[in-house]
């Protein structure tokens, strides 16, 4: 049989915050998932549980695979929830005198940063969370470089020596230094670093030292200082729970290098100088899984909705690129790292259900379910409405086979609570008060998507949706229904997308740097060049900073590809665009006709050829440089056609199922058992361990060769 | 929507955990909050008047055990006047109207002058316990915060029956 003959390659791990996928591909194509219950105490187990219980399907055990393995992709929440629970380094902070508190106010925006409208317009809920760095561990030295990066006051530097003894004492257990201007003018930081440096040296104190200019050398003081912070405060202790996790493997017989999904949408190794980029790495998984599969099916235009239990995100590729965020917000902190561009609204598979007793209006969230799934499971403790429960009462998903039955759920006390809390209130009957719940989520889902496409500019009728996540393709139909969709596609594999995703990503370091150029329509051949000699540094700097990386991993610098890019814009506009540069180094006037060409191409395809304004002249913004090295990834299964009628074999039964004030009979289907070119049309629902799939009357699907589900409207 | 009397009573204490708090504060008022928080408020007093409204920190309008007549009473039991009163007039008055007295409160040149503006401090004769701080202009009469309309709150806005009063 083929099964003994293929190897297991490639291994991607979605370590979310209740469930750990991991998502093993044979060379073949042919994929399995497993899910195990998260520990945070001790990630690497969760991961190890997950690998046998994805492997157990195969008949395969980790000792044998683990060796096979070439390419290993992590992707998690640890980061992430060391800096919430703020659990990190005791930092100390060097900042201009007179700006000691700017990181504690964090501009006063981080005190309603991912708060829903409502929220955010709404004062007393506004909260400052406590900041990663204290007053009492931050001190002023005084030094001022001004805008233009001109020394005005020199450093004190006197000023800074005492500063290190005194953070040394107050326990500090790393220094990050972060002065004005910085990203325009290094010196004046750098010098204060060498001077932190030689003091720690004096006290006989090893502590390591950050500064932002070596970091994350970009303008906004805030963003700046908060990211060189993150990563003093929360990648060391990262860094433990990676190797920890790379020792199992190890152990185990592992040979490959651990990598983990960072938010630029590459991966980079657990051993790189910067990992304050991993803090959010699951979604994009899904995102970078989106590209890959539209390049397999030729679609270039793309949106990625991805629905868990408490949030629904969308992304958007278009022409084969997604776009990047360059000062986004995180945790609650607004940082400058790049992040692969996503939109999230707080309504998801497991929200709260509650009638406003007021005006009686039905509303969903913010807080959700979580992994308590709702009401139906008596186990969870809990007695708020959940959608989940919504589904059940109506026949969506199958109370016995929760999770691959892991849990057994109750439709009576489901039923039950929403007649009390839902039904009675609002005269109607349990039927059609889950099934209105369903229809505001799916309404709210698909008016969002729609808004992200049209408000950016774009037409639905030519992007691709695809839909993923644990609960994705019960919804699939309800937020796509009526959008305009060309194709809708549902991945059989959709419970482990990211993690899939985070296997098709690149081993790919980038690095960015502020860089101020702004040239006239009608500069001179000698501007042009210097502009493009400036250019030409910082790509330089950039490059030495991401060949380190990959060296540190063993690889020589002719191994590295490297790709140049820049953010520009028409001088005097606000937003810029990046560019992936069409020339490899920069030097001459010639270069900088061709950079410019480059981003008004980009422009008039984003915008409109007419919206090109160059009599405005050029901006560049941002230097950007990517470096990457060949790496296994996962293929796509390839079946052949088996026809248009499902196997036998593959239908389970029928269930009664509610929509549209009537009770009809769904047939059920095993996901595993439907062969490529097997066409089912609704009522119907496709069940697997981790996803239900649901095709409603009005809806056909059919299952292409690479096991993607296509759904359609029929009339 | 309903949350456990020990949550309110960590409300009324300020020791509520934010999640809790975030969720009071976004969602629509809870039905029975008015009477669970009164509820608290009456646990935390050793007076038996019964608390008809909260009017501050320590400060209430409450239907006295003996009289039934609705008075101003402070935490400590010290009684003010009648609630249609203004129970300013019935208190300890310290008035900062000197650059010194400012000085206290406030570093040196920071604090208003004292021809445009004054603060007036009201303390509760018995206890001592601050209950407001007005800064008006210097002669400005003394400010009746309000007269609460307590029958048409308690029937038709939070639907319980209004507490006996007598004239």
């Amino acid at each position: 049989m083929t099964v003994a003959t293929s190897s297991i390659q490639v291994l991607g791990i979605d370590a979310g915050g209740t469930m750990t996928d991991t998502f093993f591909v044979r060379d073949d194509g042919r994929f399995v998932v497993g899910k195990a219950q998260s520990n945070p105490g001790d990630e690497s187990l969760a991961i190890y549980n997950s690998s046998v219980d994805a492997l157990a399907h195969w008949d395969r055990n980790v000792d044998d695979v683990y060796p096979e393995l070439v390419t290993c992709v992590y992707s998690g929440t640890a980061m992430l929830n060391r800096v919430l629970m703020r659990k990190g380094l005791d930092v100390g902070l060097i900042c201009n005198k007179g700006f000691e508190q700017v990181h504690t106010m964090g501009r006063a925006l981080q005190s309603y940063l991912g708060y829903a409208l409502e929220d955010r317009i709404h004062l007393n809920t506004h909260r400052y969370d406590e900041p990663l760095v204290p007053v009492s561990r931050t001190r002023g030295v005084t030094e001022r470089t001004d805008v233009q990066g001109r020394v005005v006051i020199p450093l004190r530097e006197d000023e800074v020596r005492a500063a290190t003894k005194e953070l040394v004492e107050a326990g500090s257990k790393a220094i990050v230094i972060c002065l004005l201007q910085s990203h325009k003018n290094e010196k004046s930081e750098q010098r204060a670093r060498d001077i932190v440096k030689e003091e720690l040296k004096k006290l006989g104190v090893d502590i390591p030292v950050f500064a932002s200019v070596d970091y994350y050398p970009s303008r906004k003081e805030s963003h700046r200082m908060n990211t060189t912070i993150l990563e003093a405060y929360g990648a060391e202790p990262s860094r433990q729970t990676l190797k920890k996790v790379s020792d199992r493997f190890k152990k185990h017989g592992a040979k490959f290098d651990l990598r983990v999904m960072a938010t630029h949408g590459g991966t980079i190794s657990w051993k790189a100088k910067e990992l304050a980029r991993t803090i959010v790495s699951g979604p994009i998984g899904g995102v970078i899984g989106s590209k890959l599969l539209g390049e397999a099916l030729g679609d270039e235009n793309i949106a990625c909705s991805d629905i868990g239990g408490t949030s629904f995100d969308v992304a958007l590729i278009t022409k084969g690129s997604f776009a990047i965020k360059s000062d986004p917000d995180m945790a609650r902190l607004v940082l400058s790292l790049p992040l692969v561009a996503m939109d999230s609204v707080g309504a998801g598979a497991g929200s709260f259900v509650r009638l406003d007793p007021y005006s009686k209006s039905l509303k969903l969230g913010p807080d959700s379910a979580g992994y308590r799934v709702g009401t139906c499971w008596p186990e969870s403790g809990l007695d708020t409405v959940s959608v989940s429960d919504c589904h059940v009462v109506l026949g969506y998903l199958n109370p016995n086979n929760f999770l691959g039955g892991a849990i057994k759920l109750d439709v009576q006390r489901a039923r039950d609570h929403i007649k009390v809390q839902i039904a009675d209130p609002l005269g109607l009957s349990v039927e059609d008060a889950a099934a209105g719940v369903i229809e505001l989520l799916d309404l709210t889902l698909s008016e969002y998507l729609r808004a992200n496409i049209s408000a950016k500019g774009y037409n639905p009728a030519e992007f691709t949706c695809f839909s993923y996540g644990g609960a994705g393709p019960v919804h699939t139909y309800g937020y796509t229904e009526g959008v305009g969709f060309k194709d809708v596609v549902v991945p059989a594999w959709a419970a482990g997308f990211s993690a899939f995703g985070c296997a098709c990503a690149d081993f790919e370091y980038r690095y960015d740097k502020s860089v101020d150029l702004g040239l006239p329509q009608t500069a001179s051949d000698a501007d042009k060049a210097k502009a493009c000699c400036t250019l030409q540094e910082a790509w330089s700097e950039l490059a030495a900073k991401v060949i380190d990386e990959f060296v540190i991993n063993g690889f020589k610098a002719e191994d590295v590809m490297l790709i140049p890019g820049y953010k520009m814009q028409y001088m005097g506009q606000l937003n810029d665009l990046e560019i992936v540069s069409p020339v490899s180094s920069a030097g001459t006037a010639d270069d900088w006709n061709r950079i410019v060409d480059a981003f008004e191409n980009t422009y008039g395809r984003v915008y409109a050829s007419s919206a090109r304004s160059p009599e405005l002249g050029f901006s560049i913004t941002g230097a950007i440089m990517r470096g990457t090295v060949a790496t296994q990834k996962p293929v796509l299964p390839e079946d052949p056609d088996a026809g248009p009628t499902p196997p036998p074999e593959a239908r389970l039964g029928t269930r009664p199922f509610y929509r549209h004030k009537k009770w009809v009979d769904a047939v059920i289907w095993k996901m595993e058992s439907l062969k490529a070119g097997n066409r089912i049309v609704g009522p119907a629902i496709i069940e697997s361990d981790a996803t239900t799939f649901v095709v409603p009357d009005g809806f056909e699907t059919t299952i292409d060769k690479h096991r993607l589900f296509h759904l359609k409207e029929v009339k | 929507m309903s949350y456990t009397n020990e949550q309110v009573a960590h409300l009324v204490e300020g020791t509520l955990d934010w999640e809790t708090t975030f969720r009071m504060l976004s969602m629509p008022k809870d039905n029975s909050r008015f009477a669970q928080y009164v509820e608290a408020l009456q646990k935390k007093v050793s007076f038996k008047d019964r608390i008809v409204l909260p009017l501050g920190p320590h400060m209430y309008i409450v239907q006295s055990a003996k009289t039934k007549q609705w008075l101003i009473k402070c935490d400590c039991g010290h009684e003010f006047c009648d609630y249609r009163q203004n129970w300013k007039l019935h208190a300890a008055i310290y008035v900062r109207d000197t650059e010194e007295a400012m000085a206290e409160v406030y570093p040196k040149l920071m604090a208003p002058d004292t021809q445009w503006q004054v603060y007036r401090e009201y303390y509760c004769p018995t206890c001592g316990v601050m209950h407001d701080v007005e800064a008006p202009t210097p002669w400005y009469p003394v400010i009746h915060d309000f007269e609460p309309d307590i029958e048409a709150f308690y029937k038709d806005w939070v639907g319980l029956p209004v507490p006996e009063r007598a004239a």
